[in-house]
């Protein structure tokens, strides 16, 4: 759901920059100073599959694409903190080095894509987990992924509302392109890669290093 | 002339500048423009970025202008072609400035001064490769043990135990890259 450099003006993009950059000032020295050495490797390894797994995109009509985002479980390992700053660090890998997304956007994915769908998916977690540890990871994935898909289909939307010529496709269009997918396919596969990928943590031990 | 890192930083803030500024621009002539003079102010290697974007980045957004585009033809709306040829332009030319500038920035110099940024990225950079190397190492052994060439129910059976192992060796490989930068002054 990368929204691409381009898609949208710097009326909508600085804020969003204005209003990550305190965020991951404060998310990096909280989760990733010198304390943080024991879980680095596994934030590593998630972050790289992330890397990955957001690498197979599809467009679809409004201005982004379908793709896993792999946060979720970052956010139910961690916290969304952590989600927050592995996620801009994709995101900006992928805009540096493969021109996915964007620079002037990334403020823009980072919140939608790393602090409000983790968010929403550790929320979840937190609510269901005494129900049982598979269900809440795969409702926590699942809902991430709708609201992030939300937060990037209404930034799309607002910018055709500010400027038609600019972002021509209505927030109607957005919506409706960007979250059926999400809805019917992606959420259910975010849900089982996020399942998936905490058993075989479990089975590598690597959860022990945390 | 300024010397490194001062350079690439001088570089990479005009870069940020400069693309948040065709950022802003939704005439096709102005994009028009600015496209000739990145291709004129970044002409040494231009074949080679303008390759690298036609390939990696116009297709993608060639494909979400023309989805976009599809869809509101298809509801009877008809809509004028240029503002997403504006779209295209100005994906295009964002990524060609990117391109052409970290050709000629040392990023991770220009970034000495934010030593968490700068640790962060080593660490998902080597992290990143040594995936890439896992994955097509584990490939070619998947080819090697079948007698045909493998078959998407081949590639899914195995990729449990390959993602383990992948799990498992990117998880020291994070730890000795960590230990490496901790021990030459990162923290």
């Amino acid at each position: 759901m990368h929204v691409p450099d381009g898609f949208l003006s710097p009326q909508i993009t600085v804020p969003a920059w204005i209003a990550a950059a305190p965020l991951w000032t404060w998310a990096a020295r909280r989760n990733f100073g010198a304390s943080s050495t024991e879980s680095l490797p596994v934030v590593g390894s998630l972050t790289a599959l992330a890397f990955v797994v957001q690498g197979i995109m599809i467009p679809v009509p409004g201005g982004t694409s379908a793709h896993l985002t792999g946060m979720a479980i970052l956010a139910i390992l961690y916290n969304p903190g952590v989600a927050f700053v592995c996620e801009s660090l994709v995101l900006l890998l992928q805009a540096l080095f493969s021109g996915a997304g964007g620079f002037t956007v990334l403020g823009v994915n980072a919140l939608a894509m790393g602090l409000l769908g983790p968010g929403a998916a550790w929320l979840a977690w937190r609510a269901l987990r005494g129900l049982s540890g598979r269900v809440a990871a795969f409702a926590a994935a699942y809902a991430g992924m709708q609201v992030a898909t939300g937060a990037v289909a209404l930034v799309l939307g607002l910018q055709h509302r500010l400027s038609p010529a600019y972002m021509p496709v209505p927030l109607e269009v957005t919506a409706v392109a960007t979250m059926v997918p999400s809805l019917t396919v992606l959420g259910v596969v975010e849900g089982l890669y996020t399942v998936a990928t905490l058993a075989l943590l479990r089975r590598a031990r690597l959860l022990d290093a945390r | 002339m300024l010397a490194e890192p001062r350079r690439s930083q001088a570089f990479l803030v005009a870069w940020a500048a400069s693309i948040f500024a065709v950022s802003a621009l939704a005439d096709p002539r102005a994009l028009s423009v600015a496209t000739l003079a990145a291709l004129l102010l970044f002409r040494r290697g231009a074949l080679r970025e303008a390759r690298r974007v036609l390939v990696g980045v116009a297709p993608f957004a060639l494909g979400l202008s023309a989805a976009s585009w599809g869809w509101l033809a298809v509801r009877g709306e008809a809509p004028p072609v240029s503002p997403f040829a504006a779209l295209t332009l100005r994906t295009v030319l964002i990524a060609f400035v990117t391109f052409s500038v970290l050709r000629r920035v040392e990023l991770l110099r220009a970034l000495a001064p934010f030593p968490t940024l700068s640790r962060l990225l080593v660490l998902s950079l080597a992290q990143v490769h040594a995936l890439r190397l896992l994955a097509t190492e584990s490939a070619l052994g998947l080819r090697s043990r079948l007698p045909r060439r493998p078959r998407t129910r081949d590639v899914l059976r195995s990729s449990g135990a390959i993602t383990v192992a992948l799990l498992t060796l990117s998880a020291r490989n994070a730890r000795d890259v960590g230990d490496a930068m901790r021990s030459r002054g990162f923290h």
